[in-house]
């Protein structure tokens, strides 16, 4: 039963070309969940050390689809006036406050205070109505009427109760508004969770998503990304930049180097018009690649070792 | 095009093999819900059963639900699919009943190593039995056959227990027809001892692959229950009991523990308690009822973690207990951060940095060797209070593990008194059962007047118990 609504991710093969077309360099398992994310119309939860590329795979999918993307930025007291929706009190008030007037010729006549209530219930819950919702990120995705791509970037750091709200959103792509009954999505979007796994998530929210664990990635990889992403930089360099970070991340640190801090690097080389990876130019730049004080002491101290692993 | 039916056959049968691999998946502790196995078909036969790398891939994203479970998860899928493999192949060969003539060409090795003169062949009575023939002519696709019929007709499937095995292999031997070989054997075992031989030679190669595809049964099918059992038993063991041979099995049951204790309790530790009025929030909110606040809002104030002092006696009598305690006690760090620990025998000393610096295991080799001794309870109360009692505050929790025997030397209860008073709460756990307390030299009856709470802890299931609720109380 494959999609309809996302033509371009029917085929593993295909899913990779076109997402390096967009300039993601991505591994089968990958193109493999997106396809099943796609075909089963199910969220996807990724899961991976920062800067790996996560939220970059669902701004990718969006151009490959070529859908609006929907980004919600969680945080710790997030609600659902935040990411759901919210009644603009404001324009309610002022609403109010203009059509006293015409209440009152609506009131004119009545007697007693049942037939002014009859006659103010013949006009319905005006004030409540799709004119005063103010849409949040997850209603706006549900709205769009040729799907979309929502991204609910880093889960973890949002409340647990949070996760709860979600979970109407996420199984049956809908939104309960109590004053307006429930709207449901015109055409399913495809949605991306990112975590950097601080904490774990709720089994419930688990059971709803499949599950796309991103790692750091091979030597090989990492080259044709920063190739894709850097095209200046000459091939033997990018090999010695891809190897040398590769050692570092095998180093003790407390926040190793990921895809985007090679990529930074990569182009401040070409800045700096870098031919060769030699000792002075590490030390003057490697504060690009590492953004603590110790993890840079610690590297300065390995450096005569790293370097050699970048020659072959 | 292919046969529509022949291709819904073969979908039931590999989404019948994805469900054995989903009960294997639960027996190795990756917890697959009916909702999964539905997503996770579905995704199979989205994705189809000929790629094997495809296909892991696409269950990981359905079946693993985390990081951890990947791991788990990606060895259990290499495992299961590599101990399948045999049993489907020969399994795909009774479905089609006609069985590829293997090529064996004439010379079978029994035919090498018959006389060659034209003696009477003692064995010929039994040619003509298919079982004998096969076996003779070491016929694999045959032989698969009636062994995968016989394991049909026994339904080795349903075996349970580690201890059936015997039981299963005796079945599938009568049902392959053992019975005339062995009636063969028994004659001959008198009249002609080299027939004698060859034929249990053969009985005893059958028995071999019967074997073999009862412990494959028992792999696939059993080995999760088996697993559950040895890991109940395990937790009620008594912790000086666990021998080495077990460490392995019991360490990933303690993480497994830990894990789960740290997931529910990591989520309520998130859950905030009123504190003062936030005013801009609430003036806000009641923008929506004409500025009318019917609705105050909170600031939060984030529940403070308890902290943990443990204090262990590493003397030879309870020194695996201590061991137990810290490894639990650091298997919980997520939730239990600021564990300071403390070890003592005679002498006492903080061994926090062994425990931060290097792994638990070794860390606690060294705590033993540095501090083990004969026990003072005295000396030991004495250097901590030197030592750390100042910081004792009322969010700090002590736990003391040892057996309050004190070789009739003065304990110094009235240190343990200005802990008690000092703390928000001292727990004694003693490894010795309540009966055994205050026999002898014990001092544990005089010493529980002195803590909140004082309790036998003797096994994992305790332990676990202890630190539960002392994660689940509210300041």
């Amino acid at each position: 039963m494959p999609n309809t609504d996302y033509p371009s991710l029917g085929e593993i093969n295909a899913i990779q070309t076109a997402f390096e077309g967009a300039g993601y360099i991505c591994t089968t398992r990958i193109a493999t969940v997106v396809k099943l994310a796609a075909a089963l119309e199910k969220p996807v939860l990724i899961e991976g050390p920062p800067g790996v590329g996560k939220t970059e795979l669902a701004k990718t999918c969006a151009t490959v689809v070529n859908r609006p993307l929907v980004r919600l930025q969680c945080y710790e007291g997030l609600d659902e006036s935040k990411a759901l929706y919210e009644w603009k009190y404001g324009k309610q008030l002022l609403y109010t406050q203009l059509l006293k007037e015409q209440l009152g010729e609506i009131l004119e006549g009545a007697k007693g205070l049942s037939e002014s209530m009859n006659r103010l219930h013949q006009f319905g819950d005006v004030f409540y109505s799709e004119a005063f919702l103010e849409p949040r990120p997850l209603l706006k995705a549900m709205e769009s009427d040729s799907g979309g791509v929502l991204l609910i970037d880093e889960i973890d750091k949002a409340d647990f109760e949070f996760e709860s709200l979600l979970l109407e959103v996420l199984s049956d792509f809908q939104v309960s508004i109590p004053e307006l009954g429930t709207i449901s999505a015109q055409s399913k979007p495809l949605v991306f969770l990112t975590s950097n796994d601080t904490r774990d998530l709720s089994d419930a929210l688990k059971r709803r998503c499949l599950h796309l664990h991103i790692p750091f990635p091979s030597v090989e990889l990492e080259a044709r990304i920063v190739a894709s992403r850097v095209p200046d930089l000459s091939q033997s360099l990018t090999d010695q930049l891809v190897r040398f970070v590769h050692a570092i991340r095998s180093l003790d640190l407390k926040k190793a180097p990921a895809i985007s801090e090679t990529i930074d690097w990569a182009k401040s080389l070409v800045l700096l018009h870098a031919k060769d990876l030699d000792g002075s130019l590490v030390l003057d730049t490697l504060n690009v690649l590492l953004k603590y004080e110790e993890d840079i002491k610690i590297a300065e101290g390995q450096l005569p070792k790293l370097m050699a692993t970048t020659t072959v | 095009m292919r046969n529509p039916k022949e291709s819904i056959n073969q979908q039931s049968a590999s989404s019948d093999q994805l469900l054995a691999f989903m009960q294997y998946l639960r027996g190795k502790k990756i917890p697959v819900s009916p909702a999964d196995t539905l997503d996770a078909i579905e995704a199979a036969e989205l994705l189809g059963y000929s790629d094997r790398a495809l296909l892991k891939n696409g269950l990981a994203a359905t079946l693993a639900k985390s990081s951890h479970e990947l791991k788990t998860f990606e060895s259990a899928f290499d495992e299961y699919f590599k101990l399948a493999a045999n049993t489907s192949a020969a399994k795909a060969l009774v479905n089609n009943e006609e069985p590829q003539a293997t090529p064996n060409p004439g010379v079978s090795p029994s035919q090498e190593n018959m006389p060659p003169e034209n003696a009477p062949d003692p064995l010929e009575g039994l040619r003509g039995n298919a079982l004998f023939d096969s076996l003779e002519s070491q016929d694999e696709s045959a032989l698969s056959v009636a062994i995968e019929t016989a394991a049909a007709e026994v339904r080795v499937e349903d075996i349970s227990l580690f201890t059936q095995r015997g039981q299963y292999v005796r079945k599938m031997l009568d049902a392959l027809g053992d019975e005339a070989l062995r009636a063969a054997a028994i004659e001959f075992e008198q009249s002609d001892p080299a027939a004698f031989e060859a034929v249990q030679a053969l009985r005893e190669q059958l028995r071999e692959r019967v074997r073999d595809r009862v412990e494959r049964a028992y792999l696939i099918h059993a080995s999760a229950q088996t697993e559950d059992l040895l890991d109940e038993s395990l937790s009620k063991l008594k912790l000086g009991n666990i021998d080495h041979s077990q460490m392995a099995r019991f360490k990933r049951l303690m993480e497994r523990m830990a894990r789960k204790l740290a997931a529910r309790h990591g989520r309520r530790r998130r859950r905030y308690r009123r504190g003062k009025l936030h005013v801009g929030e609430t003036v806000r909110k009641s923008v929506a009822t004409d500025g009318i606040p019917f609705h105050p809002r909170w600031r939060k104030i984030e529940r403070k973690r308890p902290q943990i002092m443990a204090i262990c006696d590493v003397s030879g009598s309870v020194a695996a207990y201590a061991k137990f305690l810290l490894m639990f006690i650091y298997a919980l760090q997520d939730v239990l951060p600021r564990t300071r620990s403390f070890a003592f025998s005679a002498a006492l000393g903080e061994v926090s940095d062994l425990f931060d610096t290097l792994p638990v295991e070794e860390a606690i080799e060294r705590v033993n060797l540095k501090y083990g001794g004969a026990t003072d309870y005295g000396r030991a109360l004495n250097d901590f209070s030197e030592l750390a009692l100042a910081e004792v505050n009322h969010a700090t929790t002590l736990i003391i593990l040892g057996d309050a025997r004190n070789n009739q030397a003065d304990p110094r209860l009235d240190l343990l008194a200005e802990m008690k008073a000092r703390a928000k709460q001292v727990i004694w756990l003693n490894p010795e059962s309540t009966r055994m307390w205050g026999t002898g030299d014990s001092e544990m009856l005089k010493v529980r007047q002195h803590c909140h709470v004082a309790k036998e802890c003797n096994n994992l299931n305790q332990l676990a118990r202890i630190i539960d609720q002392l994660l689940s109380e509210r300041r």
